[in-house]
């Protein structure tokens, strides 16, 4: 029984410090998409994010329009880390129109060619912590 | 800016990054040194998250840019009946939350209204109620007042509202259903004003097979037996499967426009199904 209350403490203080990492990079990723609301895109009210090590990466699948175009902004807590994201089209081409220098904020643009499924692949390209927690939000208009 | 809930925290890793990537060549104008193709076949399963589902702006702003539709003639007279299935209330949210946006796109203010007290009705009936109160006031509020990109945001956190309401109180079933009654009644709209005035650029909006993928897995994969077994869930899964070869179009051609009828009238169908008290 014993084991099984520390087991289940260990998995919730994981839980807690991932859900941290996240929230702590949530308002850079935010930060990272602030110029593009002055240029009349929406950033949408979600986000996604996690953690990961260095030169781990973590894609997530997005259902893009053609007509719409798209900033994908990424963000990190953590001070002097690296972060890239780029944006693939459903056969693993880059589809990225513009991209920002990769840093503890970087963003994309993306204009769909078609519209379809699109793999946002973030990268954690140097940190000087084992474990780098990440968010990503786009907007779009 | 209100910051909803992140919706996924992955904490997995994918060490082996130099296997999977396709070095072709790097961009000559990019300060970041991404590859310009990956092998996504070779990325584990695990670091793939599945596919973020679209907010219903999203789809209206493409719609925008594409002409001016007779929205008045989309909007439904009726917004449906509630039966004391707490699934039928779920899909029948998504499917009034959609008609919301409709409703903006005619610019009519009193629908919007009625749909934005609908919203909370129904909302009340799943015990999400709260979630969406300052939503509702605040859609009529600038309903009255014609802000209608406002009012569309509105519906948009009206929708994420509730379905962050639904997974707090352990309900992520029932919020995949609003998702999902949302999709379907977008779906019929949308294939409602491709048919009327067709073209290939129109019609590549429904090319959406990997939405489709995701919402056919959730609704496989409902935690709460009971409502996987459900009359109207059922419909939907076969609904959705029915759909899933009529969707995906060729590289370089857009969904046909027998098949855009086809889809309106499967998902026309199925909305007046779950706006039914006898659902």
């Amino acid at each position: 029984m014993k084991r099984w209350i520390l087991s289940a403490c260990f998995a919730l203080c994981a839980m807690t410090a991932a859900r941290a990492y996240v929230d702590d990079a949530l308002s850079f990723a935010y930060e990272a998409a602030n110029p593009y609301v002055k240029r009349g895109f929406t950033v949408r009210e979600d986000a996604w994010g996690g953690d990961l090590g260095v030169k781990d990466q973590q894609a997530v699948q997005a259902q893009l329009f053609r007509g719409n175009e798209y900033w994908f902004c990424l963000g990190t807590d953590v001070k002097n880390a690296v972060l890239s994201v780029a944006v693939y089209d459903a056969k693993g081409q880059l589809a990225t129109a513009e991209t920002l220098k990769p840093g503890r904020l970087t963003a994309v643009r993306v204009v769909p060619a078609r519209t379809g499924t699109y793999y946002a692949i973030v990268t954690v390209l140097k940190s000087p912590e084992e474990r780098t927690g990440w968010a990503l939000v786009y907007a779009y208009k | 800016m209100q910051q909803t809930p992140i919706l996924k925290i992955p904490t997995l890793t994918w060490p082996a990054l130099a296997v999977a990537l396709v070095v072709s060549a790097v961009h000559p104008l990019q300060a970041n040194p991404s590859p310009d193709s990956v092998d996504l076949a070779a990325f584990p399963a695990q670091s793939i998250d599945e596919v973020i589902v679209p907010v219903p702006s999203e789809v209206f702003a493409v719609l925008d840019k594409l002409g001016s539709p007779n929205w008045r003639a989309e909007i439904r007279e009726s917004l449906g009946q509630q039966s004391g299935n707490r699934a039928q209330v779920a899909l029948l949210l998504g499917t009034v939350i959609a008609e919301g946006f409709v409703a903006v796109e005619a610019e009519d203010p009193e629908k919007v209204k009625e749909i934005g007290r609908r919203v909370l009705t129904l909302s009340k009936a799943i015990n999400v109620e709260k979630a969406v109160l300052e939503r509702s006031k605040s859609i009529t509020e600038k309903a009255e007042v014609k802000e209608w990109d406002a009012v569309r945001r509105e519906f948009d956190g009206a929708l994420q509202d509730v379905k962050g309401a639904m997974q707090e109180l352990g309900d992520e079933d029932l919020a995949q259903l609003v998702s999902v009654g949302g999709w379907i009644r977008g779906t019929s709209v949308l294939t409602s004003i491709i048919r009327k005035n067709y073209t290939p650029d129109a019609a590549e909006l429904l090319n959406q097979p990997a939405l489709l993928d995701f919402f056919s897995k959730k609704l496989d994969t409902l935690s709460n037996k009971r409502l996987a077994a459900d009359t109207q869930v059922v419909r939907v899964r076969k609904l959705l499967a029915s759909l899933r070869p009529l969707i995906e179009a060729p590289e370089g051609y857009a969904v046909p426009l027998e098949n855009v009828q086809r889809i309106h009238k499967l998902t026309n169908d199925l909305v007046n199904q779950i706006s039914t008290r006898e659902a």
